[in-house]
C-alpha cells in the first residue's frame, strides 16, 4: 500500500484547467521527483496535497485512509508537511516565530492559548542545530537572513511537525551549492527514516542524484513515471517536453533544464 | 548594514529607538513649554491633559493592532459617534449607567464586527471598505440627532473621568488596563502571532492555515469595542453628544500609531510607541494653547512630524531592499 495515493484530482481556475484526472503516488521510504515545465502543474498538484487548494475532483488517501483536506492543518495532522517554493515565510517576524507560524506552542489557561516563548526559542535553535543551519540570533527577523538560512527555516518548520511525507517544491532553486548539499543530506536522513518525500525541481542533475522514481507531468497530466535507475536525463527531458520519444531526443545538451524565467 | 541588525535583542523589529526619540521629544517639547508657560508643569494641567488623552489612548491601542496587521480603520470616529448616540438615547429612555455602558460596548464590537466582515469577507481594501462605513455611520448621527446635541445627560459615569484612587486618576487605570489588556493579546497569546503575519505576509499566513478572515474580524470588532468604550467615555466626560463628536479622532489614532513606531504597511508596530505617540501629540496640543499659539498650529506640527517618519521609513525600507539584493 502505497503511504499517499492520489486518484483522478482536476483543478481548474477559471478557464484554465491545471489539473487534469492526475493519479500520483509516493511509497514510505521513497524519494519521488515530480518534474514538469513551467504550467505543467506541479505546484496546483502539491497545493492540493498540502491542503492549500481545494480540488475539483478526486481522492487523496494517506495510509489508506481518504483525507479531507481543507486546510494545511488538515494535511499536517494527517502527517504531511510541505515546504513551498515561496517558503511561506513572515519577513518582519523573527526565526522562532516563523518556525510555528500557524501551529504556535500554547499552554492552556482556562481555555486561552497563552504562547510558550521560551518553549519556542529553545525548539528553534534545536531545530535549526540538528540541520546545521547558522543562525546568529533567533530573534532576527527572517527578510535579513540569507536564501540558504530561509530555505533552512522552511525545513526546520516541515522537521518540526514530524511528518511521514515532506514536499519540497524547488528546494535548491535560490541556493549556493554548498547549501544544497546541505539540502540533499537532510533529504536522504528522512528517506533512512523511511519518511517519504517529494521533491519538485527544475534542476535534472539534481533530480538524477537524489530520487529513486521520477513522476512527469505535462499540461496537467501524467507523462509518465519512471525508476531513476532505469532510464536518463535525456528520457525524462523528452517525456517533459513531450516532443516526441525518448530514443529520438538523446545527447548531451539535454542533461538539463532552462532555468526558470 | 542598519542598526537593528547589530541589536538582535530588539523583538521582531519594533524598534525601541522610536520609543526613546518619541521619549525625548515629550521631554524636550515640555521642557519648552514650561519656560513658556506657568501653568503647563502643574498638577491641574496635567490631569487635565490626561482627562482629554484617555478616548484617544484608548481608541489608538485598538488601531495599533489594525496597522500592524497592515490594514486600517477611518470609522472609528463614526463607530463613537453612534455608540454615544445610543448611549445619550438610552439614558433619555430612562436606563441605568450599568445598561448605558453595556448599550456603548455592544454598540461598539457590533460595528467593528461589520466593518472587520467587509474587509474580511468582500476583500475590499480597508481604507475604502471603512470609509464607506464612515460615510454611513455620520447619516445615522444626522438621521438620528439631526444636527441638535443631545444635552443634560446624568453625570453617574463621571467617577470614570474625574475620580481617582490612592491619588491615581481613574484614566490612569482605564489606559493601564487597555494597554495591559492588548498586549497580552499582542504578545501572549497565538492570535497576536497572528496579526503580525498576517501584516507581515498574508499570502504566507493563508498558506500556514492562518484563518486570515477570522482574525481580522475579530481584530476589528475589538477596535470597535476600544471606539464603544471611548464613547462611554466621552459621554461620562461631557454629558451631551454633539454633532461634530469623533471627527478628527481616527486621523489622530492613525497618527499617534505611525509616530509610535508602526509600519503603515504592516508587520511592525508597538503598543508602548502608540501610547507615547497619543501623549506627545495631546500633551502638544495643550502646550500650544497655553503659550497662547492658535490650536490650528498643532495640526501643522502633527502632520509634519507624521510625514517626516513616512519619509524617514521609506528612505530605509529602501536601502534595505539594496542591501538585500546584494
Amino acid at each position: 500500500m502505497a503511504l499517499l495515493e492520489a486518484t483522478g484530482i482536476a483543478k481548474r481556475f477559471g478557464g484554465v484547467t491545471a489539473l487534469d484526472g492526475v493519479d500520483f503516488a509516493v511509497e514510505r521510504g521513497e524519494v519521488m521527483a515530480l518534474v514538469g515545465d513551467n504550467g505543467a502543474g506541479k505546484s496546483t498538484l502539491i497545493k492540493v496535497l498540502a491542503g492549500a487548494h481545494l480540488p475539483d475532483r478526486g481522492e487523496v488517501r494517506m495510509r489508506g485512509e481518504p483525507l479531507e483536506l481543507r486546510s494545511p492543518q488538515d494535511a499536517w495532522k494527517a502527517g504531511i508537511a510541505t515546504i513551498f517554493q515561496e517558503l511561506a515565510l513572515a519577513g518582519k517576524m523573527n526565526v522562532q516565530d516563523n518556525i510555528f507560524l500557524g501551529r504556535e506552542p500554547c499552554r492552556r489557561v482556562l481555555g486561552i492559548p497563552f504562547l510558550q516563548r521560551r518553549a519556542m526559542r529553545r525548539e528553534a535553535e534545536r531545530l535549526l542545530a540538528s540541520l546545521e543551519v547558522e543562525i546568529r540570533d533567533t530573534r532576527l527577523p527572517v527578510e535579513n537572513l540569507s536564501g540558504g538560512q530561509r530555505q533552512g527555516i522552511a525545513i526546520a518548520r516541515a522537521l518540526h511537525i514530524d511528518a511521514d511525507l515532506i514536499i519540497m517544491d524547488e528546494p535548491t532553486a535560490a541556493l549556493a551549492v554548498a547549501e544544497v548539499r546541505k539540502v540533499f543530506a537532510f533529504v536522504r536522513s528522512l528517506r533512512e527514516q523511511g519518511k517519504a518525500v517529494i521533491l519538485i525541481s527544475h534542476n535534472i542533475q539534481d533530480v538524477f542524484e537524489i530520487s529513486d522514481r521520477i513522476t512527469v507531468l505535462r499540461q496537467g497530466r501524467i507523462e509518465g513515471v519512471c525508476t531513476t535507475t532505469a532510464t536518463d536525463p535525456s528520457a525524462i527531458v523528452g517525456l517533459i517536453t513531450g516532443a516526441g520519444h525518448a530514443s529520438s531526443r538523446r545527447g548531451p545538451e539535454h542533461a538539463s533544464l532552462p532555468a526558470q524565467p | 548594514m542598519s542598526t537593528e541588525n547589530k541589536r538582535p535583542t530588539l523583538r521582531a523589529g519594533a524598534g525601541m529607538s522610536r520609543e526613546l526619540i518619541l521619549l525625548g521629544a515629550i521631554l524636550v517639547t515640555g521642557l519648552f513649554f514650561t519656560l513658556l508657560s506657568p501653568y503647563y508643569l502643574t498638577q491641574a494641567n496635567l490631569e487635565q491633559v490626561l482627562r482629554n488623552s484617555v478616548d484617544l489612548a484608548i481608541l489608538s491601542a485598538g488601531m495599533t493592532l489594525i496597522i500592524i496587521m497592515a490594514c486600517i480603520d477611518v470609522s472609528v470616529g463614526g463607530i463613537l459617534a453612534v455608540a454615544a448616540i445610543l448611549i445619550g438615547r438610552s439614558y433619555q429612555a430612562g436606563i441605568g449607567d450599568a445598561g448605558v455602558i453595556v448599550v456603548g460596548l455592544s454598540a461598539g464590537a457590533f460595528l467593528g464586527a461589520v466593518n472587520g466582515t467587509v474587509v474580511a469577507k468582500a476583500r475590499v481594501p480597508p481604507i475604502i471598505a471603512t470609509l464607506g462605513m464612515m460615510y454611513i455611520f455620520l447619516a445615522v448621527l444626522f438621521l438620528v440627532i439631526g444636527g441638535r446635541w443631545i444635552a443634560g445627560l446624568p453625570d453617574g459615569l463621571s467617577f470614570l473621568i474625574r475620580g481617582s484612587v490612592l491619588g491615581i486618576p481613574a484614566g490612569v487605570f482605564l489606559i493601564a488596563g487597555v494597554y495591559g489588556f492588548s498586549y497580552l493579546l499582542l504578545r501572549g497569546l497565538r492570535f497576536g502571532q497572528h496579526i503580525y503575519a498576517i501584516g507581515s505576509d498574508e499570502k504566507a499566513a493563508r498558506l500556514v492555515g492562518i484563518p486570515v478572515d477570522r482574525v481580522k474580524i475579530l481584530t476589528y470588532t475589538y477596535l470597535g469595542l476600544l471606539a464603544g468604550l471611548a464613547a462611554v467615555l466621552y459621554v461620562a466626560r461631557l454629558r451631551n453628544v454633539e454633532v461634530n463628536i469623533g471627527t478628527a479622532i481616527a486621523l489622530e489614532a492613525i497618527a499617534a500609531v505611525i509616530l509610535g513606531g508602526a509600519r503603515i504597511n504592516g508587520g511592525v508596530g508597538s503598543l508602548l510607541g502608540t501610547l507615547l505617540g497619543v501623549i506627545f501629540i495631546k500633551s502638544m496640543q495643550n502646550g500650544l494653547v497655553l503659550i497662547g499659539v492658535s490650536s490650528l498650529w498643532d495640526t501643522v506640527v502633527v502632520g509634519g512630524l507624521l510625514i517626516t517618519v513616512l519619509i524617514f521609513d521609506a528612505v530605509r525600507g529602501r536601502s534595505r531592499a539594496r542591501e538585500g539584493m546584494e
